[in-house]
């Protein structure tokens, strides 16, 4: 498959083929860091849509020959940001909680009873989900991205918008946090709560 | 910590399919010239100058301009120039490889740029015998003008920064709007040095020195409005 590079240049030149070739390439990991930022499917994919709607909107102010993926991944956490501030300043009027529906997915991206196909133990892969799904947005995208998308940490302070400094110290207070969420056998994690951060 | 080790491992969530709208956006794609960092960074610089020397033509230069020490006169003006071209530069030319320019410099030379300038027009204002008379504390407002001319002196690089930066900018567009506002107000600050007798250190520190601040505080309220995309 074509570098993100080459398939971004492409696309600025008017090839929609290109711009599909990305969306397949980068979707994927996209998603899963919008899913667990997230922490909910349906608000999950609407996210990836803003977000590629922005990086199609903005592509004039892409640079030909850079990596492209650092400023997708930042217009992807500049949207979360929007969105969850855009959450927390309506008010939201819900009626009997027996009216309330059932979170849709886990943040695997797959309904709780497909969880099980995951190869490592399911019941701790489900449990460490549900941990990071509880720590603070910062750290949990510290976290993600660090840990779990395998990025440097230079890297994802510039995605975040942040300090190399900052970003260290949000991803080690989030994975200190996992470990002591994990480290209690007798005590289950918290289940996940529906809805944005 | 196994579970937290196989995180890294879960399958990748399939995407959905590309939205309405987008596929209506991609059924009418066009080509679009992309950024050229560079090229924006010489058009900016050369249309606020050109800018900048007509403010001052219309203006006039200072009467005492002959008899002031030309060191001073012309390090001065050097400083104020690299506080125009540092910011700009720093605001607009991405490292090589990257799209997003880099805000932490960007940043922080806005804040060493509004510092520096108080504290040399506080700390070097030398005068000449036809120099306009010190303002002092009891007319410092009157010295209000090299504010406002300032600040009208710095919209256009900034709002041409603004235009030029538009949608490259998701995350650290305050202090990148900083910086081209400490840039736009460093230019003001220059027009200032050649136009203004006042050498009253109090005058040229917070009012030329002021505008750089001002014009950083207020393009970084104002312009990641404009350089968002929706």
């Amino acid at each position: 498959m074509a570098e993100a590079k080459d398939l971004m240049q492409r696309y600025c030149d008017g090839d929609a083929g290109a711009f599909r070739e990305l969306y397949a390439l980068v979707a994927p990991r996209l998603l899963g860091y919008l899913l667990k930022m997230a922490r909910e499917r349906a608000l999950a994919d609407d996210l990836l849509q803003q977000t590629f709607l922005k990086v199609h909107r903005a592509r004039a102010a892409y640079v030909r020959g850079a990596d492209p993926l650092p400023w997708i991944y930042s217009i992807a956490h500049r949207t979360f940001i929007d969105e969850t501030r855009k959450h927390k300043r309506a008010v939201v009027r819900v009626g009997d909680a027996e009216e309330l529906p059932e979170v849709p997915a886990g943040l695997t991206g797959e309904s709780d009873d497909r969880r099980d196909d995951v190869r490592a133990d399911p019941e701790l892969v489900s449990a460490a989900l549900d941990a990071l799904a509880e720590l603070p947005a910062q750290q949990r995208e510290a976290v993600v991205l660090t840990k779990l998308d395998g990025k440097t940490v230079a890297e994802a302070a510039e995605i975040a918008g942040t300090t190399v400094g900052a970003m260290k110290v949000r991803a080690h207070r989030g994975y200190e946090a996992l470990r002591r969420t994990l480290g209690k056998p007798d005590e289950p994690p918290k289940k996940v709560a529906g809805g944005a951060p | 910590m196994s579970a937290l080790d196989d995180l890294p491992n879960l399958p990748a969530p399939a995407p959905p399919p590309l939205s309405q709208l987008l596929e209506a956006e991609l059924a009418q794609l066009t080509p679009v010239s992309t950024r050229r960092p560079v090229r924006q960074l010489a058009l900016l610089v050369a249309i606020s100058l050109i800018y900048g020397v007509g403010v001052l033509a219309w203006l006039t230069l200072r009467r005492d301009l002959h008899e002031l020490p030309m060191g001073w006169l012309v390090s001065a003006g050097l400083a104020w120039l690299l506080g125009f071209v540092v910011p700009v530069y720093l605001a607009t030319v991405p490292r090589a490889g990257a799209v997003m320019p880099r805000w932490k410099l960007a940043g922080a030379s806005a804040i060493i740029g509004a510092l520096g300038f108080i504290a040399l027009g506080l700390a070097l204002h030398p005068s000449a015998p036809t120099s306009a008379p010190p303002l002092g504390w009891e007319h410092f407002m009157n010295g209000r003008g090299c504010l406002e001319f300032g600040l009208a002196t710095a919209l256009v690089p900034v709002v041409v920064g603004a235009i030029f930066l538009r949608g490259a900018l998701p995350v650290g567009s305050r202090p990148i709007a900083a910086a081209l506002g400490a840039g736009g107000g460093s230019l003001g600050g220059l027009m200032l040095h050649l136009h203004c007798p006042i050498t009253d250190g109090l005058h040229v520190g917070v009012m030329h020195g002021g505008v750089v601040v001002v014009a950083a505080l207020l393009a970084a309220a104002l312009v990641p409005r404009a350089t968002d995309v929706r």
